[in-house]
């Protein structure tokens, strides 16, 4: 009755599938068809119909066979009951970033706006030394707060900061590990390969089995995994073209590993590494607006808001505020690198 | 080869081969059963670097090794601090095996034992002049004070006075390589290594750095391994020559032996474009125990050629007696002094071998 009949015929597996109708709940295609009216009725079925031989087409032939709802209810049923494991171990080791999240939302939005926006500009003129810099920012900052955009535009950037510096903290490291072993390059490559193509959506998903969405760790956890991968790569990068000849020289004169690490590497790689800094900065804050699915604070919930309501003005000002953000994040994270590049020019 | 006699030797390299490849040990056993270097490349596809080299690095002398580009130079250089490791063989520090040294001991020697200058400077770019001659006190853990004290005083000594706040990038590949040279000096280290030092600048630099390194070495007597293609600036700084092709030793010794007594062709064909006159000295032509009746003129045995004939005034049948150290020890007439000029003619009377120390 159905197309692979014969093979299961053929192999003599007849009786391992059973007899007759299978109890297993039918395919949506299956209801189609006998709704429709001419189901269960003998039919030959022409080459160029013939479907592809899947778990469901083979469950029409052999009742003992999974049907592919099978395999997503079994990965599901996996999840789930190994779930409870899993968040024994990473519940305790990420709290602290849902602390850190929170604090930093607290702190920022706690802390009155004339306080806020002067220490930002202290920050943006430390690290760049540009005048120019400091007005744009400040203007820009000014133009946000004016149009009532200033809550959310600090909890985005409350966020940023905290999962910018996390990456940083724990992407240099990594990135170091990779720069002297081979071995280490080859497993963490592959990770990160897969980390930069998977979608974020697609990795939101386990996320929200695994930790609960009224906790900040869960869009914490989003953002750094999905920006992470630059700073890693390029501190891998950066360490490893360190000038050969300077290497040697540091050899020749006997410095010792953490010596030369600190004192020779990390110093001459520091450009590349800005410039894997530069990128998860960029990307926590387009990972950010995303995370708002997932309960993020921020101009995201705008966006968000704007799409699902169809109130295409709130929309548009978030969408504005971002660009506006973006653009300050990555005037002053290149000017911080800038800074760096014309002390050692080589 | 010849010996040399009185100056101790401080580094010994002794039957060291090095092996690149993937299987170093196993393609050594090759080599032990006569494989040549472009045999062992094509049937094995491993590169062999240096082959059965023994040299004795006399202490506080300039020891050259010359030899053309990729004759294992660099290699060589890198084996006496063991930034490359030997295939086989030893090297002895002092009398001591250095292989069997381990990582922290082997870091101590060379904090304190050896510097190095390069070839490309290999500064550091993000550091001062200061701190870049400066450092190798630093990484032995030296108070700021102590290490830029003493890291100024070799920055003066080297002509850099006034420069110490500046970065290597702002000065001139003259400039970058005297703050090489004065990192090294800074480690107060004896014996100096030095990759092609020189190679990288413009003639008349480089003529300067040798000047200063032969000033310096006049005061210091460190023990320099100087490495150089350049036969001119071989045999301007060398006490010791070591001429090597393809990873083997062609000839070691005294310069002016090798200029008299080149082992074979390829030596040879090395020192004929060179200009006699100005590198021989007359110890090298000079008649031991000659007859010196009628002889007034004298001449120092350490005089070049060059001199000689200034002296002479062109008179092709002047003769000098030969004084060293206030005391007669030969007799230079110009036919002599005309022959020498002149490769491949052996001398009347072939320098007098001496019995081997
Ligand atoms: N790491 C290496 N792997 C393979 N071959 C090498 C390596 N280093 C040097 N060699 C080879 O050894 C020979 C000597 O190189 P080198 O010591 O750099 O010569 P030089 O300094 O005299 O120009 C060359 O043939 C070079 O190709
Ligand atoms: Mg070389």
């Amino acid at each position: 009755m159905a197309t692979y009949d014969g093979i299961f015929e053929a192999l003599g597996l007849e009786d391992w599938c059973g007899s007759s109708a299978s109890s297993a709940p039918m395919s949506m295609s299956d209801l189609v068809a006998q709704s429709s009216g001419d189901g269960g009725g003998e039919q030959q079925v022409s080459l160029w119909d013939t479907p592809f031989p899947s778990l469901d087409a083979l469950n029409d032939a052999c009742a003992a066979m999974p049907q592919s709802r099978d395999v997503t209810k079994g990965l599901e049923q996996g999840f789930l009951s190994i779930k409870d494991s899993l968040k024994v171990v990473l519940d305790p080791v990420t709290q602290p970033l849902s602390w850190m999240l929170d604090g930093a939302l607290y702190g920022m939005l706690a802390t009155p706006w004339w306080i806020v926006i002067p220490a930002l500009l202290l920050v943006v003129w430390l690290v760049s030394r540009s005048a120019a810099l400091v007005t744009f920012v400040g203007v820009s900052l000014a133009g946000l707060a004016f149009i009532d955009q200033y809550d959310y535009a600090m909890q985005t950037l409350s966020i940023i900061f905290v999962c910018a510096f996390l990456c940083v903290l724990i992407g240099v490291p990594i990135g170091i590990l990779m720069s002297r072993s081979d071995s280490m390059r080859r497993m963490t490559t592959p990770v990160l390969d897969m980390l930069q193509t998977l979608p974020p959506f697609v990795y939101l998903i386990p996320l929200i089995f695994l930790f609960s969405v009224t906790e900040s760790k869960l869009f914490g956890i989003a953002i750094i995994l999905y920006a992470i991968v630059p700073v890693i790569r390029l501190t891998d990068l950066g360490i490893r073209l360190v000038d050969k000849d300077v290497i040697e020289a540091a050899d020749a004169f006997g410095m010792s590993q953490r010596q030369k690490l600190f004192g020779v590497q990390i110093p001459l790689a520091l450009p590349t590494i800005m410039a894997g800094v530069n990128q998860t900065i960029m990307m926590s804050l387009a990972m950010v607006v995303i995370a708002s699915l997932v309960s993020a604070p921020g101009l995201g919930v705008l966006v968000l808001r704007g799409i699902r309501n169809l109130e295409l003005g709130v929309g548009l000002v978030a969408g504005l505020g971002i660009v506006l953000l973006a653009v300050i994040l990555d005037r002053v994270t290149k000017a911080a690198l800038q800074r760096i590049n014309s002390v050692q020019q080589h | 080869m010849t010996e040399q006699k009185s100056p101790e030797t401080r580094v010994a390299l002794k039957h060291l081969y090095k092996i690149f490849g993937d299987d170093p040990e196993g393609a050594m056993e090759h080599v032990t059963q006569g494989l040549s270097k472009p045999e062992l490349l094509d049937q094995h596809n491993h590169v062999l670097g240096l082959s059965d080299i023994n040299i004795d690095i006399p202490d506080g002398k300039i020891t050259v090794i010359m030899g053309l580009s990729g004759s294992g130079k660099s290699t060589l250089i890198r084996h006496l601090n063991l930034l490359i490791r030997p295939t086989a063989g030893t090297v002895e520090v002092d009398g001591e095996n250095i292989l069997d040294f381990g990582e922290s001991r082997l870091r101590t020697l060379r904090q304190e034992t050896m510097s190095m200058v390069f070839q490309k400077f290999a500064l550091l770019p993000h550091r001062t002049v200061l701190e870049n001659a400066a450092m190798p006190l630093a990484v032995r853990g030296f108070a700021k004070d102590d290490r830029q004290a003493e890291a100024n005083k070799w920055l003066d000594r080297v002509g850099l006075q006034g420069q110490a706040n500046q970065h290597p990038n702002q000065l001139s590949g003259g400039m970058q390589q005297r703050v090489g040279l004065a990192r090294a000096l800074t480690s107060n280290a004896p014996i100096m290594l030095m990759d092609e030092a020189f190679s990288a600048l413009d003639p008349l630099i480089r003529t300067d750095m040798q000047n200063l390194l032969l000033e310096l070495q006049e005061e210091l007597h460190k023990t320099v391994v100087f490495i150089t293609h350049d036969l001119d600036e071989a045999l301007k700084l060398a006490d010791k020559l070591v001429i090597l092709k393809d990873g083997f030793i062609v000839q070691q010794g005294e310069p002016q032996k090798i200029l008299m007594k080149p082992a074979d062709a390829y030596v040879e064909e090395f020192i004929t474009d060179i200009n006699r006159a100005r590198v021989l000295r007359v110890r090298s032509v000079m008649r031991r125990d000659a007859d010196l009746e009628g002889v007034d003129d004298a001449v120092d045995a350490e005089a070049t050629l060059e001199d000689v004939i200034a002296q002479s005034r062109g008179d092709s049948s002047a003769c000098f007696k030969v004084v060293q150290d206030d005391r007669v020890v030969g007799r230079l007439d110009m036919t002599d002094l005309v022959r020498a000029l002149v490769p491949a003619i052996p001398t009347a009377e072939e320098d007098a071998p001496r019995p081997a120390a």
